[in-house]
């Protein structure tokens, strides 16, 4: 047993913390379990109905395979978009750094509903992007943007980008230049030195950025709705459905915990593929 | 159903350190009246027009808890009794629910000065209509040669390929799919008209959208034609959009926005003064105009040329809908949506 975890006197002051995460936020997750565990929309009747018509029902699997696949696209586009990024933040002077901080913060100074309505004005028919692809003439007709998935992905790749870079940014400034040097010194190309000793140290960076897109993708109820229609149907609108236009409760609660356990799975999922990515490139 | 004051002060405490300072309001006030109140346009209507002229003839302070009507509903069932707010503002059907659901005080019509003003059944021992809402078809003039008719024109070309669709989420687009599906041949609450012709077009229609984000992918040219309020007519016309309110065929849909006071209301006699308010002719005047276009229901009002009626009896002749016969179907049609038009 580490000496630290039972050292008298620290408790007290994580007790504030733990007792508001218990009673504001653990608590309510049983409500919610519990609320799962209820058959009918009145919450009188105890049951595993609800949960039997959700399982059985191969549209709220495919609902919550979009979800999912949805957070997984997200997190590979803010990857190969966010990446080259940071490697030239690390690779910058304290000036460009700051310029280049800046630039990324800056978008979450802006809200996420500002920032969803100005992805319609930039996709939409008439929008920037389609004004410029037709007065080059690379389509006669506008593109179909708005409302469909890679229109999705691409504004929640920006939408989340600061999510990934924050934390990627923060690790890989930390990185020892001295390292990078002695990799060119010893005769690897810039490319090796990139795979073998920027990218392995920079793994905790990438999970922590990962966990966060992903998490914030797959629940980004206001994005999805706005950007992606009514006829991309993720979990996050079923659960407003269930919980607010049409009280079904129970409904809304097992679409909730779905939602919940598995973007959970899928960040263990992220960890331990972070933590074996670094004992394989390390080796 | 116990009244617990302890808590409305706290939260009167968190609202106040959440940057509203209502403490040296409340001091200097008379009274107070928190009204739960639609966010946008209703909010900002209210805040500017209704809650100066409840604090110059009441003394009277107007505190607004912004929720959509759905919102209200789930807030109050969840406070069991115990309600944050002395006023509900809904549409037709959450009201059923929260008469169902046992939300409301007992409204006594005779209480309001304005009562005698308004069209036969606005006031019940429910609650008191405070605005109707005026559902049609809306189009872009430019993007069309001749304006659509009626309601089966949407799913045909030209305009179906231009359509901009929202589901069942919504009063209005509720009660615009279900005049669809009667000009389709349905009877009644039957939908399955409906679904069988989008079924047909569902490749074709511009698109599919959240009903807060009609009005936005009309304005960027995604839908040139949708099924919409007066209001939200006006209020685009207002920002420049090219957009004209066609009264169906069958008939332009009316509905109508009630106000409500909430069972264990704390500040009931203020609730009638505030009410009494919104109802008065300089307020509802107001409110008809830019940019708000709330349709009046006090008689005494004079009408503006941008409603669909000249007079407000003529509200008896336009198709009105029975919301206890829809809101058991509601879920079902919901879902079936989503699962019609999932890509």
């Amino acid at each position: 047993m580490s000496t630290a975890l039972v050292q008298a006197g620290r408790w007290p002051l994580a007790l504030p913390l733990t007792l508001a995460f218990m009673a504001f936020f653990a608590a309510p997750l049983l409500m919610l379990a519990a609320t799962s565990g209820y058959a009918d929309d009145m919450l009188t009747r105890p049951g595993l109905d609800t949960w039997r018509k959700f399982a059985g029902d191969p549209f709220y699997w495919k609902v919550t395979l979009d979800t999912l696949k949805l957070g997984a696209l997200t997190v590979c586009a803010t990857v190969l978009v966010g990446y080259p990024l940071a490697v030239a933040y690390m690779q910058s002077g304290e000036r460009w750094r700051r310029l280049i901080l800046f630039v990324i913060v800056m978008p979450v100074l802006l809200s996420v509903v500002v920032r969803t309505f100005a992805w319609i004005v930039i996709l939409g028919n008439e929008g920037v992007v389609n004004q410029a692809v037709m007065a080059m003439g690379l389509s006669p007709t506008p593109l179909r943007l708005l409302q469909t998935e890679p229109g999705l992905i691409l504004s929640l790749t920006q939408i989340e980008m600061p999510m990934m870079l924050l934390p990627l940014v923060g690790v890989m400034a930390r990185i020892d230049p001295n390292l990078l040097d002695a990799s060119v010194a010893l005769g690897a190309s810039r490319w090796r030195t990139l795979f073998r000793v920027i990218l392995p140290l920079s793994v905790p960076g990438l999970v922590a950025g990962c966990t966060l897109v992903f998490a914030s993708s797959t629940t980004a109820f206001i994005s999805q709705s706005i950007i992606g229609g009514n006829r991309l149907v993720y979990l996050p609108l079923v659960i407003w459905q269930q919980s607010l236009v049409v009280y079904n409760w129970p409904l809304a609660a097992v679409a909730s915990v779905v939602l919940l356990v598995s973007v959970m799975l899928c960040i263990a999922l992220i960890a331990a593929l972070g933590n074996r990515a670094m004992r394989y490139l390390n080796v | 159903m116990t009244h617990n004051p302890l808590r409305r002060r706290l939260l009167a405490g968190a609202a106040a350190a959440g940057g509203m300072v209502a403490l040296p309001r409340m001091a200097l006030a008379k009274g107070m009246v928190t009204t739960a109140i639609y966010p946008g346009s209703w909010e900002e209507a209210y805040r500017s027009i209704v809650a100066p002229v409840l604090k110059k003839e009441h003394d009277v302070d107007l505190q607004m808890a912004p929720l959509y009507a759905v919102d209200q509903i789930a807030k109050a069932r969840a406070a069991r009794g115990n309600p944050v707010f002395d006023t509900f503002l809904l549409d037709p059907g959450p009201r059923v629910s929260a008469i169902d659901a046992g939300l409301f005080e007992k409204f006594d019509p005779s209480r309001l000065a304005n009562a005698s003003k308004l069209q036969p059944g606005m006031a019940d021992e429910y609650g008191v209509t405070v605005a109707a809402q005026f559902v049609g078809i809306a189009y872009n003039p430019k993007k069309f040669d001749k304006p659509p008719t009626g309601w089966t024109d949407l799913f045909a070309e030209p305009y179906v390929s231009r359509l901009g669709l929202t589901g069942f989420q919504t009063t209005f687009g509720t009660v615009s799919i279900l005049e669809m599906a009667k000009a389709f041949g349905g009877q009644g609450t039957d939908v399955e008209p409906f679904f069988a012709e989008l079924k047909k077009v569902l490749p074709k229609v511009a698109a599919i959208g959240a009903p807060a984000s009609m009005a936005s992918l009309f304005q960027q040219g995604q839908c040139d034609i949708m099924y919409t309020n007066t209001q939200t007519v006006g209020t685009l016309k207002g920002r420049g959009v090219d957009i004209e309110f066609v009264r169906p065929s069958s008939g332009v849909i009316t509905f109508f926005t009630t106000l409500h006071i909430a069972k264990g209301a704390e500040e009931v006699d203020n609730a009638y003064r505030y009410i009494d308010t919104v109802l008065s002719v300089p307020v509802q005047s107001e409110l008809m105009k830019a940019p708000y276009f709330m349709a009046p229901v006090n008689a005494d009002v004079a009408l503006d040329d941008s409603l669909p009626l000249k007079s407000l009896s003529e509200m008896s002749g336009m198709v009105q809908h029975d919301w206890s016969r829809i809101n058991p179907l509601r879920a079902g049609w919901i879902e079936r949506f989503n699962r019609e038009v999932a890509r």
